[in-house]
């Protein structure tokens, strides 16, 4: 038996006559890589982080059982008056209408989060489950603060946190549904609207419906409810909470500017491939015209090219979703970030993320493997 | 009368729109199993034929015919260079990153066949070739003599009918070039392949049975 292997020829296969290639200038295909994998890395940390942050907003409306957001019709910065409360309240189908603000405030130099106003009776903190102390009372400087945000922080109910220049007492720490509450500070709506000069305005009314007419479809039952609303209350919008979600401006500013950094990071990474594989192939116009010799159809070379350029991608794509991972990981335990990162990665995303590596490798390929097939074999051998 | 394996008629092959001319008209027939040697001096349009002969290129003017069909319409020119002819080259043009026994199967990746086929027909190709021991060693450590003989055993990788080859002992010694001689008439013979050698030695090139003498793009005799 040993006397035979010695005999037989290693086995050569499209894919290893590919691998050999790119091993063959190992720098360049490691810098190349570097480039892919950036590239996938930043759609990975980025675009996986905007869509959990708007997940845990999902989460966030849901858990407390808003059905309808509404808010002003312009959509930055949106500011209605606190005075309409009464008016959504009046319109049949709503339960309840409470009115909030939500903000981001720097609490510490180190740490910025959340910061919901919200009126002591509001059905919201009933989601919430006390870990310690108690709620905060209206009209008062009190706060309670989430159980990430008091960690970090280092408070205890009783302690004092000064915010935008105004002492407020911890007077509870809570567990939140979601990373976003779990970092978050929610004080009475009144503070917040004096501390952020907001006296009168509300970010949104956060709405319940009443129990659904038996035999109603829940999504046509609120649509009827916005347009109640809507008629209601001139110069509203009203939202289905999951679509808020999406809407909200945080959540729209965020991938918008993930979607665009990634795109930016994977364009110079197909680049580095398209670049790599278009000297690879000038390098190699001799050992083309050879396999042309060898009787190897226009479409082999083409496979050939597009074999490496993908391969590239691929193993950028793994390296990318290693990197993006890390990253979110990275990001969930640094308190700056803590509350509004999640290091949860989606299934799905990962699956996309690989996906667009490949087809960036495609991509990256097509040209230089046109070039590569369209070469001359009598040509490409004379060449020097 | 039967039609001939190869037959050229009346090939014109012009570059740079005309100007240069290498071949002026050439007819030849070639029989299945001759050996014919063309010689000429240097760019007499030898190789330019070979070329032809082999569907590395097209003629500007007159056709090739392999058993009696035109090559580039009626014969694909990749399936008859993968399947009906194997080149060998004065350069040997060994790939640098694949060793010996790959270099042979590379031949072989065009046609579709098990890898398994493919490795044990290089192993045996290689060892006819007397390169048993050789098998993992690239280009770059085996000599020129030894390159030659990968090259030859990789276009007799897909069991081609013609052999191509084009100034095969032109980077090789005395010794070798005895040798690489040798080993191309005994395929001639054993395997009754068609044999083409392009040489500018006249040695070679009387040792053939037909010789073929080709000045300014012309056939002399």
């Amino acid at each position: 038996m040993r006397k035979t292997s010695n005999v037989m020829a290693r086995h050569l296969s499209f894919t290893g006559f590919a691998w050999k290639n790119l091993r063959r200038r190992r720098l360049r295909t490691l810098l190349t890589l570097v480039g892919i994998t950036m590239g996938i890395g930043a759609f990975v940390a980025l675009v996986g982080f905007s869509r959990a942050f708007e997940h845990e907003w999902m989460r966030l409306y849901t858990s407390s059982g808003t059905d309808i957001a509404v808010v002003e019709t312009s959509f930055i910065n949106t500011s209605l008056d606190e005075s309409v409360g009464p008016k959504i309240g009046a319109v049949p189908d709503v339960a309840i209408a409470v009115p909030m603000i939500f903000n981001l405030i720097d609490l510490t130099p180190d740490v910025n989060a959340l910061v919901y106003g919200w009126r002591a009776d509001s059905y919201e903190l009933d989601s919430l489950s006390l870990l310690s102390g108690r709620r905060f009372r209206d009209g008062q400087p009190e706060a309670i603060l989430g159980k990430n945000l008091a960690d970090d922080l280092k408070k205890r109910p009783g302690d004092s946190l000064p915010i935008q220049g105004t002492n407020f007492t911890v007077t509870g720490v809570f567990h939140g549904g979601t990373a976003l509450e779990e970092g978050a500070v929610i004080m009475p709506l009144d503070q917040l609207q004096m501390i952020s000069s907001m006296q009168g305005k509300v970010t949104a009314f956060h709405v319940r419906l009443r129990p659904m007419p038996a035999g109603e479809a829940y999504d046509r039952y609120v649509k009827r409810a916005e347009a109640e609303i809507e008629a209601a209350v001139p110069g509203v919008h009203a939202d289905p909470a999951a679509d808020r979600a999406a809407n909200n401006q945080l959540v729209a500013l965020a991938h918008s500017v993930a979607w665009g950094t990634s795109t930016i990071a994977l364009l110079i990474g197909i680049l580095g491939i398209a670049n790599t594989m278009a000297m690879s192939v000038f390098e190699r116009t001799r050992e083309i015209g050879i396999l042309r010799a060898l009787g190897w159809k226009g479409r082999h070379v083409i496979l050939l090219i597009l074999t490496e350029a993908t391969a590239l991608g691929l193993a950028g794509g793994f390296l990318g979703i290693a990197m993006g991972w890390t990253a979110l990981l990275v990001l969930s335990a640094m308190p700056q970030t803590a509350s509004i990162v999640s290091a949860s990665v989606a299934p799905l995303h990962l699956a996309e993320s690989l996906l667009i590596a490949i087809v960036a490798g495609l991509v990256a390929g097509a040209y230089p493997a046109w070039r590569a097939a369209r070469l001359s074999p009598v040509e490409a051998l004379r060449y020097e | 009368m039967s039609s001939p394996l190869l037959e050229a008629r009346g090939l014109v092959k012009s570059y740079d729109d005309g100007r240069i001319a290498a071949l002026r008209g050439v007819d030849v027939r070639i029989d299945a199993g001759e050996y014919v040697a063309i010689s000429g001096p240097s760019g007499s349009g030898k190789s330019t034929l070979l070329h032809m002969l082999g569907g590395l290129d097209l003629p500007t003017r007159g056709e090739v015919l392999f058993r009696g069909s035109p090559l580039g319409s009626a014969v694909d020119l990749d399936t008859y260079r993968s399947r009906q002819v194997g080149f060998i080259f004065q350069a040997f043009y060994l790939l640098p990153t694949l060793c010996a026994a790959e270099n042979v199967q590379v031949a072989m990746l065009a046609i579709n066949g098990r890898a398994n086929h493919r490795a044990e027909r290089a192993a045996a190709l290689l060892e006819e070739m007397g390169l048993k021991d050789r098998m993992r060693h690239y280009p770059n450590e085996l000599s020129a003599g030894e390159r030659q003989r990968v090259a030859i055993a990789r276009a007799l990788a897909n069991d081609p009918a013609i052999l191509l080859a084009d100034e095969p002992t032109g980077n090789l010694d005395t010794a070798n070039t005895a040798h690489i001689m040798e080993i191309l008439r005994g395929i001639r013979e054993q395997r009754g392949m068609t044999l083409v050698i392009v040489t500018h030695e006249n040695e070679i090139a009387s040792s053939a049975p037909r010789h073929i003498r080709i000045r300014d793009g012309r056939i002399e005799a």
